[in-house]
């Protein structure tokens, strides 16, 4: 039985096709992946599923039938229901509040709190999500603010559930936790489509994968029933064996000099506690993991450094105001996405002067050769880039204007895996160009394989310091290979358990 | 960014032309409501406009504040500042311009004019950096604000003028000396005689060329851009936001100072108590009608010259007010059809 078929669906904008002839179909009750590059039109795809663009051309069925969806309002009223990558909550509402917007139990306009609650408490319950429905939503973290997304579609009884990149926000832990949660879904009978760029999950969660490649399909497997294996997928999606992608990681020996001292820092904002005796030391030429579920306080860290906090106690000690940085949120902090990527360089520029449009044009086009972003033309704005070669335009930006400290916050989020292996790759450069690293991020993947030495934050304070060699024995050990699965499960479980809290400070 | 400039200004295009078609439309039907007949006061007010250099004349004379303080008011919009303060800017630098054009009247020529200029400017300028600061500092919007001060300026300068510099039993400043006045345009083109239109309408188009390469052409007027866009993101990009709001406001508000050189040097030769008659509230509709493109800018001054002008022109047929109606329909119909054509090209996925 099939749940959903996309039949030569086909969508563009302007010039660039983002669908060009798509088909293929989603077994009833399977957990599918659909994976592919930045840009490859998966985002496209989904959003046609829910409503949101329509085809060109093509048929979309669900359950068999033929669809034509004007507002997501239809997807919702043929039981899909999609949890957006940013979280679309209210943040000043409950838990309560938040699930049944829209849907309301109501008697004569007056809604039933105390039906809405019962169902509610029953659903929560059932599905072990651990959430008090009074909360507010702006006092929850991620994870559980992601539990209320489910629960929203749990109360309006999706059959399909669409999940975009759902775990790049959470630690191991709860990552753990949220495939319990699929398995449930999928022992009910419920349709699950999963958006990810993490190959191992795939291959832990899934029944079928299907990976998009500039706007076509260009590979389909079941995981199990046809045995795929992590490099046969890899190379689906790179062309490429995935250990290529992974950059040798060669620290030269000589003790750089300490550019960075936060000692004692206590940070208050709106009243509440941030930083707690937070401690840290930067020198030249290595990177330091920061590692940790978001909002334990490392925007505060990157605040601080950058100078844009100043009601902090403690000793603060930089050696060079010349900081860069490449902030979490590309959108909001990143870049201006109404501008080309020359106009973001131009920003750049210290002193007050004359600029041409050729000026402009020649530094887009630098960039894009340099750092292997696809333009449609030098003059588009970053608004049209995937998401990949936008982070790759910005980590161009602050590397020109080499500065000593360089923070990184999440730095592939989102991106796939031929960016990432090359920011990766220029990540390290900057390392042995002595330049001071402060890597803050929730990959631990990624944090193991660059860092030199990683801390874990918790609740504004660092819980736990591991050191190169602690790092390097357990991810040589441990680095993928069937042949010990269970060291490197050691020290992610480890990690993990200080990221949440459960592991005694030492 | 041009290709993005191109399919942008074809929006905007199209957005501007829908509503003004949209204004003639609503213009007919009102005063067909009224028993009026339009094509003979649409006729009445072309052939008074364009039947005579005088007409075309005084066109340009109305629209050279209006390019002036339009320019200024489009500095602070592209950082994203809504600055409503421009009456009471532009009083303050005009009143500057008057006095120093009188009491340093035995400079010569040029250097007074220069001085004058930068006198203006330079008052003008630090009553917006009040709001910016504010804004800054305690993040009141500057929209509150420059109304306020509004009020306080005008108060100011009423005062002031009253107690220490008007002529008697005037409301007015001491006249400049009349060999300090600018050249005509009718000195020496007679196609314009009579009209008061005078060299500062050269004045007004330097500006907005000065406005168009600072804005578009220099590394200020990209930070400046950036920030009207997304402050955040230009904060953490190093740009210093703080700074870019200061010199947005104060250079907007500066020159919106300028439009005293047309009215004194070029016209009457004095400050007059309610000379600018709600200039710094048109041009903010001068602005927007124009997206703040300098072109735009120049293109929609003369419109409201026009309807300025024609709205004396046609006082015997209809109220010379009509022509304020038909100012206020094209700033509401522009408002309205803008986003209706944005997202109507959206869903087409052109923009």
């Amino acid at each position: 039985m099939k749940a959903i078929e996309f039949n030569e669906i086909t969508k563009s904008f302007g010039d660039f096709y983002a669908n060009s002839g798509i088909t293929f179909s989603i077994n009833k009750n399977d957990v599918h992946c659909i994976l592919g590059e930045n840009g490859a039109g998966k985002t496209t795809l989904m959003n046609i599923l829910y409503g949101i663009h329509k085809p060109d051309s093509g048929k979309l069925l669900i359950n068999g039938s033929e669809v034509h969806f004007n507002s997501p309002l239809d997807a919702i009223s043929h039981k899909i229901g999609m949890v957006h990558q940013h979280f679309m909550l209210i943040e000043d509402f409950s838990v309560l509040e938040n699930v049944i917007l829209g849907n309301e139990i109501s008697e004569f306009d007056v809604i039933d709190f105390k039906k809405s609650r019962e169902i509610i408490n029953a659903l929560i319950k059932k599905y072990r999500l651990n959430l008090n429905i009074e909360c507010k939503i702006s006092d929850l973290n991620i994870s559980q603010q992601q539990k209320v997304e489910i629960l929203k579609l749990l109360y309006r009884n999706s059959d399909i559930l669409i999940f975009d990149e759902p775990t790049s926000v959470l630690s191991p832990v709860e990552i753990h936790e949220f495939f319990k949660i699929v398995d449930e879904f999928k022992s009910e009978g419920k349709t699950v489509i999963f958006i990810t760029h993490k190959l191992k999950e795939v291959m832990e969660i899934s029944d079928k994968v299907t990976v998009l490649s500039r706007g076509k399909v260009t590979f389909e497997k079941r995981t199990k029933d046809e045995g795929l294996d992590l490099s046969e997928l890899s190379r689906a999606i790179t062309g490429k064996e995935e250990t290529h992608s992974d950059p040798e990681n060669i620290k030269n020996d000589t003790e750089g000099e300490v550019v960075l001292t936060m000692k004692d820092i206590c940070l208050f904002k709106d009243k509440l506690p941030k930083l707690k005796d937070f401690e840290i030391r930067l020198s030249r030429g290595e990177i330091y993991g920061v590692c940790g579920v978001e909002g334990n306080g490392q925007n505060e860290i990157a605040d601080l450094i950058m100078g844009f906090e100043n009601n902090y106690s403690g000793e603060l000690i930089r050696l060079t105001k010349k900081v860069s940085i490449i902030p979490e949120d590309r959108n909001k902090k990143g870049m201006i996405k109404e501008y080309s990527i020359g106009e973001n360089f131009v920003l750049k520029f210290k002193r007050n002067r004359y600029v041409s449009d050729n000026q402009v044009r020649k530094i887009s086009e630098d960039v894009s050769q340099n750092f292997d972003v696809r333009l449609s033309s030098v003059d588009s704005d970053l608004d049209s880039l995937s998401g990949g070669n936008q982070q790759k335009v910005i980590f161009a930006r602050e590397l020109t204007a080499d500065n000593d400290i360089i923070i990184l916050m999440h730095p592939t989020r989102g991106v796939d895996i031929n960016a990432s292996g090359f920011i990766h790759k220029k990540i390290l450069e900057e390392r042995n160009k002595m330049k001071a690293i402060l890597l803050i991020s929730s990959d631990l993947d990624e944090l193991i394989k660059l860092s030199d030495r990683l801390g874990v934050i918790y609740n504004g304070k660092i819980v736990k310091e591991f050191d190169k060699s602690e790092l390097n024995r357990n991810y040589a050990e441990g680095q993928f290979s069937e042949k010990n699965p269970k060291n490197k499960f050691d020290i992610y479980e480890k990690i993990g358990m200080y990221m949440i809290g459960l592991a005694d400070e030492e | 960014m041009a290709w993005l400039m191109k399919s942008k200004l074809m929006l905007n295009f199209i957005s501007v032309a829908l509503s003004l078609f949209t204004t003639i439309l609503i213009v007919v039907l009102l005063l067909l409501i009224i028993g009026k007949n339009p094509v003979e006061i649409f006729s009445l007010v072309l052939s008074e406009i364009f039947g005579s250099g005088y007409g075309i004349g005084q066109v340009l004379f109305k629209a050279t504040p209006l390019i002036i303080c339009g320019c200024g008011i489009a500095v602070c919009f592209h950082a994203s500042l809504f600055n409503i303060g421009a009456e009471g800017q532009l009083n303050a630098g005009s009143f500057a311009i008057a006095l120093s054009a009188y009491y340093f009247g035995f400079l010569p020529f040029p250097i007074l004019i220069i001085c004058c200029t930068l006198a203006g400017f330079i008052v003008s300028g630090i009553f917006g950096l009040i709001p910016a600061l504010i804004k800054i500092k305690k993040d009141v919007s500057e929209v509150i604000t420059t109304i306020m001060l509004n009020f306080i300026i005008l108060a100011l300068i009423n005062y002031f003028l009253v107690e220490f510099f008007a002529v008697k039993a005037t409301m007015r400043t001491e006249k400049i000396n009349d060999d300090d006045f600018l050249f005509k345009l009718s000195d020496y083109i007679p196609f314009f005689q009579g009209s008061s239109v005078n060299a500062s309408f050269f004045i007004a188009l330097a500006i907005s060329v000065i406005f168009y390469l600072l804005i578009y052409k220099t590394t200020f007027g990209y930070k400046l851009r950036a920030v009207g866009f997304n402050q955040t993101a230009s904060k953490y990009i190093g740009i210093n936001t703080g700074k870019i709001l200061l010199l947005s406001f104060f250079i907007g508000a500066g020159i919106t100072s300028l439009v005293g050189l047309n009215y004194i040097f070029g016209y009457k030769g004095y400050y007059e108590l309610g000379f600018s008659n709600n200039l710094g509230f048109t041009a903010i509709a001068v602005s927007l009608l124009a997206k703040n493109n300098p072109i735009g800018i120049i293109l929609s001054s003369l419109l409201f010259a026009i309807l300025d002008y024609g709205g004396l022109s046609v006082n015997q047929l209809v109220p010379k007010e009509i022509m304020l109606l038909i100012q206020g329909i094209i700033i509401l119909s522009l408002l309205s059809i803008d986003k209706a054509v944005k997202i109507y090209f959206e869903r087409k996925g052109m923009a």
